[in-house]
């Protein structure tokens, strides 16, 4: 990393990753030590690494109103997205073989439902409207009577626009009742109350290192009557959802994550509004530097503020930002070819140069003011001495 | 969920059974009352009030997950999610065309529905009776849904209610089903003996049902058996404990028993004396515990162990009464009721249970309490129950989801 030693570290990308938190890292030492059991083995020493586990799982069950039995556990946030979208798809292809595909999925979605093309499945892929909204008119136009799955992230990864899964769901049921619906939790997960009956979907994905648990751990919370087709095979682990031994450790603090966060979502909550707000004041003062606010209809996840700064490509202020401690993240937009720029900034009406001026800072639960108000002065000093240089 | 629920402000809870208990009612009003704030605990503080002849609960937050939490709370008949307005009628009118137009969206757009207002007026100063109320308001919201509509004030697809007090005037139409039964305590605690079948769970359940608290006691025959077993009793009593504020289980060491038991009494009366064991155990810890009366999942016929006969011989060992809320269940019915409260998959998980080590070849049928008396003057089986009871463990098992 550019930080020089005596530069104090902003870490201002937690929509990448968190860190991980004292209290759960306090709660995995013991099964990266003396406590190494397997789960599936008959000892004691087994049968305390698989009451691990069940409390990780009830913990995990609790907080989104399900059964323990709901609950698959996997690795991570690209498993459960993967098993979501392929294990329900093909046990449902017998119904039909259309995909229905939300606009701005993660790439762990789009390209596991586009993995299914080669099985004869056909792939569609929904709108934004020019607002950076779901058009859910053009969704219900594109649902049919084979649609088998329709994908859709809750919270956007770029701008934390909160998309309306709850009224999505009802359409689903409504225009394609055979399909199950899939929602990509993972930016929501620790900051949004999950309430998986009130959601309506039928599955969805949620991973531990987004709210500062480990990395290597995430689940796939389903239906009891929703059938998923396992991707991995072996052991018969998690009711033969996904064989393979269990990342013991890795529950264990994934189970102590989503407690610490949901006993503290409140206060969290908000936390990441004042911060946002203190981050978009001081933007205010700093020139050809603004707030992307798109999508907002049905709210805005405080954690995640996207910027436009006219004139100079991301990936050039980033380095300058990394160079004075500052980690933010130039996301989607540092793709260099138009036809990768990212479907939001698309529908946005960006042009391929403004779409590589655009940064993104996300902060959580352990960003402080004082980290933001750094952030903001360290990018109006970034932005002065590059426009200098480029004019 | 729909519109008319989220911007609801509070749950009005109906408790039916209970409502019959005369001069008793405040002790069981109270006692639900502390099991819906328990039950709620980890959601949303929860403000209750008992009005109307019902409860009304009032979460900070989370009112829908709190709604669904009370459908596992016993002694709840059913909850209706409720909208509150000023007590203006201009106000009501508009709340109840919405909380009717939520209402309706749950029934196909082409059939008939039929409906009803019911209306309550507890501040009298208010300028219409209660009859007038619904008529005014009828005749106001009813006619926008043209014939798909049919006033029907004896059976009714959606009953509107109104109610108008001094401060606020609420309107509800849905109903969640609850559990119904009677609070968990009222009738004082139980002692459920635990095996890892789909059984017992299922009886503790029916017992908690009618108002017991449990407590759960197992038995465990290590080294024959290992420590999953222990791991699927706790997982069962962690489903039951959702079922009430605190779950206490009592693991019992059993092999040095069923040792002595095997090598000093006739074979096929090894089961009927194991499970003498068990009551007399069970008994000293109820006592200890205060518990009135133990639960097992004993069903009439089931296996050789529950004829009447042997049944008689193993209460025989009890000083409490033995309570078997299965006894003239039929399997399936049984099967029912452990998928519906989420134990019967942990039943299926293949652990052997202590009653499995040293089956005898040929149990006894019509066993005798004489003989079963006798062989048990045998061995030193007092000195045996005491080493086991020293050797027991407490534990608190907190709820499972």
């Amino acid at each position: 990393m550019g930080a020089q030693n005596d530069t104090r570290i902003l870490y201002l990308d937690n929509a990448a990753t968190t860190p991980i938190a004292a209290e759960v890292r306090e709660a995995m030492l013991p099964f990266l030590d003396t406590e190494f059991g397997n789960p599936s083995t008959r000892y004691p020493l087994g049968v305390r690494a698989a009451r691990a586990i069940d409390s990780a799982r009830s913990s995990l069950a609790r907080i989104v109103d399900v059964r323990s039995e709901q609950v698959t556990f996997c690795a991570g946030g690209t498993e459960a997205n993967n098993l979501g979208v392929i294990g329900q798809a093909r046990a449902r292809a017998g119904r039909g073989k259309h995909i229905l595909v939300g606009p701005t999925e993660h790439p762990c979605v789009r390209a596991s439902a586009l993995s299914l093309v080669r099985e004869g499945f056909e792939v569609e892929f929904a709108k934004l409207d020019e607002g950076g909204h779901l058009d859910l008119d053009d969704y219900v136009r594109r649902m049919r009577a084979d649609t088998v799955l329709v994908a859709q992230m809750l919270v956007n990864n770029e701008f934390g626009s909160i998309y309306p899964v709850r009224k999505l769901a009802a359409l689903v049921r409504q225009h394609a009742p055979q399909a199950a619906l899939h929602v990509d939790a993972v930016q929501a997960a620790g900051k949004l109350e999950l309430d998986f009956p009130d959601l309506g979907a039928d599955s969805i994905a949620i991973s531990a290192h987004k709210l500062h648990g480990p990395k290597g751990a995430g689940a796939l919370i389903c239906d009891l009557s929703a059938p998923v087709e396992p991707i991995l095979f072996g052991g018969g682990q998690e009711s033969g959802r996904r064989s393979g031994t269990e990342n013991v450790a890795g529950l264990v603090g994934f189970g102590a994550a989503l407690e610490l966060a949901d006993a503290n979502l409140t206060s969290t909550w908000k936390h990441l509004v004042q911060l946002r707000e203190a981050f978009n004041s001081g933007l205010e003062s700093t020139p050809n530097c603004s707030l992307i606010e798109a999508g907002t209809k049905d709210g805005i996840l405080p954690s995640i503020a996207t910027i436009l700064i006219e004139g100079i490509p991301a990936e050039v202020v980033l380095h300058h930002l990394e160079a004075r401690g500052v980690m933010v993240s130039a996301g989607s937009a540092c793709q260099t070819q138009k036809s990768d720029i990212s479907p939001a900034l698309f529908a946005l009406g960006f042009t391929a140069e403004q779409a590589r001026s655009v940064l993104r800072f996300s902060f959580s639960g352990s960003t402080s003011l004082d980290d933001v108000n750094a952030a903001v002065a360290h990018l109006a000093h970034v932005r002065e001495q590059l426009g200098a240089h480029l004019s | 969920m729909n519109t008319s629920v989220r911007s609801a402000e509070l749950l009005l809870v109906r408790y039916g059974e209970l409502s019959l208990k005369g001069g008793n009612r405040p002790y069981f009003e109270r006692a639900l009352v502390r099991n819906i704030k328990a039950a709620c605990r980890d959601l949303s503080e929860v403000k209750v009030e008992r009005i109307w002849g019902r409860m009304a609960v009032t979460p900070e937050r989370r009112l829908e997950r709190v709604a669904r939490r009370l459908q596992d709370v016993f002694g709840i008949a059913s909850i209706s999610t409720v909208r509150g307005t000023e007590p203006t009628l201009e106000a009501i009118t508009k709340l109840s065309a919405e909380v009717l137009a939520a209402a309706l969206e749950k029934f196909p757009s082409d059939g008939q529905v039929r409906v009803r207002l019911r209306s309550r007026r507890a501040d009298k100063r208010f300028p219409l009776n209660s009859t007038q109320i619904s008529q005014t308001v009828a005749e106001a919201i009813l006619p926008a849904h043209g014939e798909r509509l049919k006033v029907n004030l004896k059976q009714a697809d959606i009953t509107l209610e109104l109610d108008v007090r001094r401060e606020r005037a609420f309107v509800f139409a849905d109903r969640l089903p609850g559990l119904g039964g009677l609070p968990v305590g009222t009738l004082g605690l139980g002692l459920c003996l635990l095996s890892g079948g789909i059984d017992s769970p299922v009886a503790a359940w029916l017992s908690m049902k009618r108002g017991c608290a449990m407590d759960f006691v197992s038995f465990h025959s290590h080294p024959f058996i290992g420590e999953g077993s222990k791991r699927k009793i706790e997982q069962l009593v962690s489903r039951l404990a959702r079922y009430q504020a605190k779950s206490r289980l009592y693991s019992v060491p059993f092999a040095e028993i069923q040792t002595a038991i095997r090598d000093n009494a006739p074979s096929s009366y090894r089961t009927v004396l194991y499970r003498r064991a068990m009551q007399r155990i069970a008994s000293r810890i109820a006592g200890l515990v205060r518990a009135k009366a133990l639960i097992t999942g004993e069903s009439l016929g089931q296996v050789a162990s529950q004829t009447m006969e042997n049944m008689t011989c193993i209460e025989d060992a009890s000083s409490l009464p033995v309570f078997r809320p299965l006894l003239t269940f039929d399997k399936n019915e049984t099967i029912d009721i452990a998928k519906r409260i989420g134990t019967f998959d942990i039943s299926n998980i293949p652990e052997p249970d202590c009653c499995t080590v040293f089956m005898p070849p040929k149990p006894i049928i019509h066993g005798k309490v004489e003989i079963c008396r006798d062989a048990e003057q045998g061995f030193d089986l007092d000195g045996l129950i005491d080493a086991a009871l020293e050797g027991a463990e407490r534990s608190q098992i907190a709820p499972a989801w």
